[in-house]
């Protein structure tokens, strides 16, 4: 399965926040991505707002509960769930994060991250085949933000990414703030990362800001990319091209129009980076 | 250590209310001289209660003013420890707080587990599935006669709820941002509903919430309307409080006994 690379061009996260700016018009960015569980109840006004939203620009679903990682089995009642609003939804694609986060039936509600060892990828390669069967399509993972890492681990998590991806046929959610963060927190080089992530297998970025907590940085999107994300997103167009994005905005989340101008930003220093080598390539 | 038994650490470290061993978190995770493991996990064992009390917070808005931000995390925290999630939605975290209330009530206002027994109504059925109401013609030409072999289905997004002490009053209160008067104890029933995407809730008589929860088990017409026989004038009783409902919006359905039990049935089988 190779991930198909969609046109999807530059959106932003759909947030309780702007619903109503969202029911009165049309969305003013090329597409949005949805947390999936928030849209899972039957009825009520977040999965109006979405249906609403979905006839008029393409919906990504991106989950946090599937806890692909864990060794407790995926619960029937999350997959039918899941499946429901996949069906409902017709979503351009479907994506989670590369984590675990339930135990024995509790849920912490945090993407916590696995050990790199052999064990954890044969167990989340077959879990992806689980859930990509019962969808009847590719699931993208994302590389979480991680403050800590585990003895055991045989390999780097890019290293992790790509056979994982080889194995199950997932496409990667690539999540640029995230590589800044962890590599921050654990030293290694985030340009390093980028080079082991193969380049077919990315089928969007997230791009979002984090807090400097002194010995960490926290992956809070609380506020507006900073500089150092720009950066490393200039860095991962060189080498991945073009590559819809997604501006992530989750705590003390600003008016519309100040997300919305962070995903013009991420379209501008698109065209900036890619135009130069794509005139070269038509002349 | 075996991938299950490192997320059984992980899990015990985030949850137990004791702190566990420096050399257990050592011997499994690894950090660095200026930032060991122990205080790197202490960052999610951190964000694992903050997380689930704000998302308490959002269902028990009410909760929070009367207790404050304090009482409420310290309230949230006890009932989080006993009561984990055990939803891949984090918003259903609340569903045994208002059992977790009345089992631990607070000394000077028993009646917040009924505050928080609403607050988790009216939640419930911000989510609960669309349906359509019947228009309001829907009882005209319904001869008397076939009251017996005549029911209701009644709105998915609709609770009746009997809470032992007044809790609508105490819930108005807060959301005025008045002192709220003491607690009436006695039992006392409020309709919650969703009407659009707005959430409302009423006080009922009580033999209006019999009549209710009656419909809502499949009760036929003639069975809906005995609930008022205590009534000075049973049949004007019965008249109007059919004639809310059905103004309401909370009747989605005339039809045969068989027919509502069926449509019950089905309701149940989707959960
Ligand atoms: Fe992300």
């Amino acid at each position: 399965m190779t991930t198909s690379r969609l046109d999807l061009g530059h959106g932003i996260g759909l947030r309780t926040r702007h619903f109503a700016q969202f029911m009165a018009g049309r969305p003013p960015v090329d597409w949005v991505e949805a947390v999936t569980e928030n849209f899972m109840a039957p009825g009520g006004r977040p999965i109006s707002v979405l249906e609403k939203v979905r006839a008029e620009v393409p919906v990504v679903l991106h989950g946090v509960s599937l806890a692909i990682g864990s060794v407790d089995p995926i619960p029937e009642r999350y997959l039918a769930a899941l499946q429901a609003v996949v069906k409902r939804i017709e979503p351009a694609l479907v994506s989670d994060h590369l984590c675990w986060g339930a135990h024995r039936g509790q849920y912490v509600h945090d993407l916590l991250p696995l050990p790199y060892t052999e064990e954890s990828l044969a167990h989340v390669a077959s879990r992806v085949h689980e859930v990509q069967e019962r969808l009847g399509r590719q699931l993208l993972l994302e590389n979480p933000s991680s403050y800590v890492a585990y003895r055991d681990s045989s390999m780097t998590e890019w290293e992790f990414l790509a056979e994982l991806t080889r194995r199950s046929g997932c496409g990667i959610l690539l999540d640029v703030n995230n590589v800044h963060v962890s590599a921050h927190n654990h030293g290694f080089d985030p340009q390093e990362y980028l080079r082991g992530i193969p380049v077919d297998r990315v089928g969007y970025f997230h791009l979002a800001g984090h807090s400097d907590k002194g010995k960490y940085l926290l992956d809070s999107h609380d506020h507006s990319v900073p500089a150092a994300v720009w950066e490393l997103y200039r860095a991962a167009l060189h080498r991945f091209g073009r590559v819809p994005s997604l501006v992530e905005w989750d705590e003390a989340i600003p008016p519309l129009d100040e997300v919305v101008a962070e995903s013009r930003r991420a379209a501008a220093i698109e065209t900036e980076v890619l135009a130069p080598a794509e005139r070269r390539l038509a002349s | 250590m075996t991938l299950a038994e490192t997320q059984a650490l992980f899990h015990e470290i985030l949850t137990s209310a004791e702190p566990v061993a420096a050399e257990r978190i050592e011997a499994c995770f690894a950090g660095t001289p200026d930032h060991p493991a122990s205080e790197r996990v202490a960052i999610y064992a951190n964000m694992y209660l903050w997380r689930l009390v704000d998302a308490l917070r959002e269902t028990f808005p009410q909760l929070v003013r009367y207790l404050g931000d304090e009482r409420f995390a310290a309230l949230a925290e006890d009932y989080l420890r006993r009561n984990p999630s055990d939803h891949h939605d984090v918003g259903q975290v609340g569903r045994r707080l208002a059992a977790f209330l009345r089992e631990h009530p607070d000394p000077e206002r028993p009646d917040l587990a009924d505050l928080a027994e609403l607050e988790w109504a009216r939640h419930q059925v911000f989510f609960a599935p669309p349906a359509e109401p019947v228009g309001p013609d829907a009882f005209a030409g319904l001869d008397p006669a076939s009251f017996s072999r005549t029911g209701l289905v009644l709105s998915p997004a609709l609770r009746v709820l009997v809470l032992d002490h007044a809790a609508a009053p105490l819930w108005r209160s807060l959301e005025d941002g008045e002192p709220p008067d003491a607690p009436s104890p006695g039992a006392s029933a409020v309709a919650v509903w969703r009407g659009g995407f707005d959430v409302f809730h009423t006080p009922l008589a009580l033999d209006e919430a019999i009549a209710l929860e009656g419909a809502a088990s499949g009760d036929s017409l003639a069975t809906i309307c005995a609930a008022f026989t205590g009534r000075e004038d049973p049949a004007a009783a019965a008249h109007a409080a059919l004639g809310s409902w059905l103004a309401e919006g909370w009747i989605t359905a005339v039809a045969q006994p068989r027919d509502v039990l069926a449509a019950l049935d089905r309701r149940v089988a989707r959960r």
